[in-house]
């Protein structure tokens, strides 16, 4: 007895114990759901924000502002009393030695982490000569054209050398002067040469020097290149050098320059009035020149002025304080100067300009020796800095613009560390109208590279976001209707039998590659499309006319045809009606088209309405993104649409109203959450969407709402630019940018989803 | 065809009860050899006839399945609604033929309103629930609304309890409340027939006994029909009352004498609660 109740006791027990067990194991199992669950969600949150920073780690650099860092400060000069004031200051790529030249035509090489002078040389001149200009190209070595105020202009090749090192490989170049064409002075102007400019493009060589009464010399040396020289420098051919002299029409011309084309040499003189001497014309003996009095005509006389990199545009510094600059247009109308933009930089005298050799940017100090930094292309101040208190009698920027230095009446010389590495971006650079060089006009434009080698970049966002938007818009426009309407038939009148097909086959239109669906539209629709654009046309109107008919005629037929379909799949008779008006459509478009536009629209279009007609073009996008888009609008309003309660449809039918009216006042509405976000989730799709725009654009970075041209989106642009961009280029990181600004458009478009949705939802929430 | 016994035990089951039952008023809807199918093998209502009379409560009883959904479902049209659904044998209301091809469906179901199991009020205010059904007619004079509205939710004895909130969401009202706007919502179309398909069904106790209620002051203005599973219910509220059974119609008499002298001893095992 005691037995049995032992084991009863112990049976019970056991299945207390397995009981308890099972609870055990089920708590833990909840939690370990709890917290994988948890950890997936957060991972997620994280792995966005993680992908949010980095993106904002790669742009920030763009709108940090240059900087200006520890200034090195020392004197090189043996003693105040042998020192004579510069007339050049120049570094090398490098930055680490400095080229000195001083009046008398003393060299001196500096080196800068030494801080001491290490070598020097003479230029072979009287003692008493005097330099009174000089005009240096940069590069390794560098070379000078110097004027003396005897009137000779000698051409020297000055190497800043380097020091053996594992670090400068096998070179080591003596720090040394030499003669590449010669001792003798290369021209002679009459009086002291007051103004010289040197230039090099190619294989052609201009130096113009500019003498006391206004008499202007200009020497163009040239060389045929040729196969061998690329090869081997050293067996490049000589330079031929043709002179041209002629007397300005101004009187103290004080500044000469050449544009970069080598077509112009301009004089500025006293008064501040440019002109302008085509040197073809020159050398042919001719005379062709302009004048004008732009610059005179400003309040402010100019202090200093000097030709932006690349030759294009002219920056004045002003008595005034602003730097402006300006655009030169030399046409057979004359010389055109247009004020493109100005800055503001000091209200008191400016005292130097200098350009920097690569990039638009100029640096100016003013009589109080501050220093500022200007991009003419950013439109911005980059960065200013007092100097010393002393007048500064030289300065330079090293040739990557990463360094500035000053050399003061005292002998003083400071090295100020430039960081500035995207100078050229701005917020009015990326989203304003931008005047280019040789632009007409401001404009938006956006071409990240070109074959010159001071190129001005234009990184306008507006053409892409432009071009993102109107893909996305003519895409919206087919999808939208389509959809929507497709989905409200699927959902509230369509049979369930017919349903249970048609809505997975929509569904599968999402499965297919958008790559596929671009290379699709790119080689088959837009060829298609540009041989019966009339038919396409035809087909736009002509499709829902004869649908409209069909059903017409549907309401007409005997009752025992009609008795026959199943209600719920009229619809499918229309596929027929579809595929036989679809191809009447193309038919009759041929004859209309030799009737009623000559035998092509498109030249129609373009003589007549002046629409140009791009093979790519928004229409071909709107189809095939509109083909894309369409199953991810119907999945999700179709959903919405049939899961309104039944009994709600049916209260309303109930109560005498059509289904119409039913679809109008209860069905839709308690539906447009949904159908609202179906909306929006498309348009997001549309705009991130990257292959079909891709390939069926044309990716051109216009901005033009004509149907029939192409665009290029912020995608498709990020797909196509990011192979070729250099890392941590300011191309590299607009592209970051537009990421960006592609995040912020569906992170804004999802958001006024998600907020328009939840109100909606509020109001029509079911029961 | 399934097997019935009750085939066999009374040839008149399913014959035309409306000549053995005295009514006492006249017949507002004709039910003649009426047969529901939903598909070719579900044989929902089997030749169902049957005169109701006007201005009373009838109730429909019966276990679950048995059509007596499907049958009020009939007399607005709303198996219509059903694919493959489709009816043979006549129904007349007022002497119209409802299946007629000329009748206009949506003037029928506003003569013929319906209240569901679940109350369904629109998303919409207390308001506009009720003047939906004017709305949809193209009645949009707020003058005639707000009187219509009035009536309705007077009549449907929810007035007192809406009067200062007609603009809020129905959806805020209670289950009961709930589903006594529905019924002001179908009565302020003015119908002639009332269906009420189990309409206390969901609710509790207390909204019953309104409801229940309700339908005593309705039941001198409408020809109601009710369906519900509640005995006690139909005895309570109802003047006749029919007890289906597969499909078929087995008995239909006054409330009180089904429910005290069943003619049918099938009738009487349900009523009692022996039913199998």
């Amino acid at each position: 007895m005691s037995q049995a109740d032992n084991s009863t006791f112990t049976a019970a027990e056991r299945l207390r114990e397995r009981a308890l067990g099972r609870r055990k194991y089920r708590e833990a199992l909840d939690r370990a759901a709890a917290v994988t669950i948890s950890l997936g969600g957060i991972g997620i949150l994280a792995t966005l924000v993680l992908l949010l920073v980095y993106l904002i780690y790669v742009v920030r650099p763009l709108f940090v502002p240059a900087e200006i860092s520890s200034v090195v400060s020392f004197s090189a000069a043996p003693s105040q009393a042998a020192r004579l004031p510069p007339v050049l200051l120049s570094m090398d790529e490098r930055t680490e030695t400095i080229l000195r030249l001083d009046q008398s035509g003393q060299f001196s090489w500096i080196d800068l982490g030494g801080e001491s002078v290490v070598q020097t040389s003479r230029l072979p001149v009287a003692q008493s000569a005097e330099i009174s200009a000089v005009a240096l190209i940069s590069g390794e070595p560098a070379l000078l054209a110097i004027g003396l105020d005897s009137g000779e202009v000698l051409l020297v090749s000055a190497e800043y050398g380097a020091a053996a090192g594992p670090e400068s490989g096998a070179r080591n170049l003596p720090r040394s002067l030499s003669y590449p064409f010669g001792r003798l002075p290369l021209l002679t102007t009459s009086g002291s040469v007051s103004g010289l400019a040197i230039s090099q493009q190619r294989n052609e060589l201009q130096v113009v020097a500019v003498g006391a009464n206004g008499q202007i010399e200009l020497a163009t040396g040239s060389r045929q290149s040729s196969l061998t020289a690329l090869l081997d420098p050293a067996s490049l051919p000589e330079y031929e050098w043709s002179v041209a002299r002629f007397e300005a029409q101004v009187s103290d011309a004080t500044r000469v320059f050449i544009d970069g084309d080598h077509q112009y040499v301009f004089a500025l003189d006293a008064n501040d009035r440019l002109s302008a001497f085509s040197i073809r014309a020159l050398h042919e003996g001719g005379d062709e020149s302009f004048s004008s009095d732009s610059i005179a005509n400003q309040p402010g006389k100019v202090m200093d002025a000097e030709m932006l990199a690349g030759g294009r545009s002219l920056m004045i510094a002003d008595d005034q304080g602003q730097v402006s600059q300006w655009f030169i247009d030399v046409s057979d109308g004359g010389l055109l100067l247009h004020q493109a933009r100005v800055f503001q930089a000091a209200m008191i005298p400016l005292d130097q300009i200098e350009s920097e050799q690569r990039r638009k940017n100029v640096a100016v100090v003013d009589v109080d020796g501050v220093f500022r930094l200007f991009n003419t292309t950013a439109d911005r101040l980059l960065t200013e800095q007092a100097l010393v208190d002393e007048e500064i009698e030289a300065m330079t920027l090293s040739p990557r613009g990463d360094l500035l230095l000053t050399e003061s009446e005292s002998g003083q010389f400071l090295a100020y560390p430039i960081d500035s590495p995207h100078p050229e971006i701005s917020w009015s650079a990326l989203w304003e109208r931008v005047w280019y060089e040789d632009y007409a006009e401001p404009a938006y434009v956006w071409q990240s590279s070109a074959s010159g080698d001071v190129y001005e970049p234009k990184y306008s966002l507006m053409p892409l976001t432009f071009g993102t938007l109107k893909a996305a818009f003519y895409a919206m426009l087919l999808a939208a209707p389509l959809a929507v309407c497709g989905a409200i038939f699927t959902g509230y009148f369509m049979a369930p039998g017919m349903r249970r097909t048609v809505k997975p086959l929509v569904e599968l239109m999402e499965a297919m590659p958008t790559v596929v669906l671009g290379f699709l539209a790119g080689l088959w629709l837009a060829p298609f499309v540009e041989q019966n654009l009339l038919g396409v046309f035809a087909l736009v109107i002509l499709l829902p006319v004869t649908i409209l008919t069909a059903s017409v005629a549907w309401m007409f037929l005997p009752k025992w045809v009609r008795h026959r379909t199943p209600e719920g799949w009229e619809a499918a008779l229309l596929v027929p009606v579809v595929i036989l008006g679809s191809w009447f459509a193309l038919w009759v478009a041929g004859p209309f088209e030799s009737w009623l536009f000559g035998g092509d629209i498109k030249a129609w279009l373009g003589s007549e309405l002046g629409l140009a007609y791009d093979q790519r073009n928004s229409m071909i996008v709107g189809f095939a993104m509109g083909f894309a888009v369409i199953p991810t609008i119907f999945s999700i309003a179709e959903d919405a649409i049939f899961t309104v309660p039944r009994q709600l449809s049916s209260g309303s039918l109930a109560l005498g109203a059509t289904p119409w009216q039913t679809l109008s006042q209860v069905v839709l509405p308690m539906a447009s959450p949904g159908i609202f976000s179906a909306l929006m989730i498309g348009l997001g799709r549309a705009v991130g969407e990257t292959m079909i725009v891709l390939m069926a654009t044309g990716n051109t970075p216009i901005m033009d709402i004509n149907l029939f041209e192409g665009m290029r989106t912020l995608a498709a642009n990020i797909a196509v630019e990011v192979p070729e961009t250099d890392v941590n280029s300011s191309h590299y990181r607009i592209l970051f940018l537009s990421t960006l600004v592609l995040f912020a458009f569906t992170f804004i478009v999802n958001t006024i989803a998600e907020v328009v949705r939840q109100r909606l939802r509020r109001r029509y929430s079911v029961i | 065809m399934p097997m019935n016994e009750n085939n066999e035990r009374d040839p008149q089951a399913g014959g035309n009860f409306a000549d053995k039952v005295k009514t006492g008023s006249d017949a507002c809807i004709d039910i003649k050899k009426l047969n529901l199918y939903y598909s070719k093998d579900i044989h929902a209502l089997r030749d169902i006839s049957l005169s109701i009379p006007r201005n009373k409560v009838t109730a429909f009883i019966g276990p679950s399945g048995c059509g007596k959904s499907s049958l009020l479902r009939c007399f607005n049209r709303m198996n219509d609604l059903i694919d493959d659904c489709h009816i043979k044998g006549k129904i007349r209301i007022d002497g119209d033929d409802i299946y007629d091809k000329r009748i206009d469906v949506a003037d029928l179901r506003r003569r013929v309103g319906m209240v569901f199991q679940k109350p369904n009020p629109f998303p919409k205010s207390v308001y506009e629930n009720v003047a939906y059904g004017l709305r949809i007619q193209g009645i949009n004079s707020r003058r005639i609304l707000d009187e219509v509205v009035e009536d309705a939710l007077r009549a449907a004895a929810l007035w007192d309890e809406v009067k200062d909130r007609l603009d809020d969401s129905a959806l805020e009202l209670s289950g009961g409340q709930q589903q006594r706007l529905v019924i002001a919502r179908t009565i302020a179309v003015e119908p002639e027939v009332l269906l009420l398909d189990e309409p206390a069904s969901s609710l509790d106790p207390i909204s019953t006994l309104r409801i229940e209620e309700l339908i005593n002051e309705l039941r001198a203005s409408y020809s109601i029909l009710i369906v519900t599973h509640n005995m006690q219910q139909a005895a309570r509220v109802s003047d006749f009352a029919a007890f289906m059974d597969m499909g078929r119609l087995v008995e239909f008499d006054s409330t009180n004498t089904l429910f005290t002298n069943p003619s049918e001893r099938q009738t009487e095992d349900y009523i009692t609660g022996r039913y199998g």
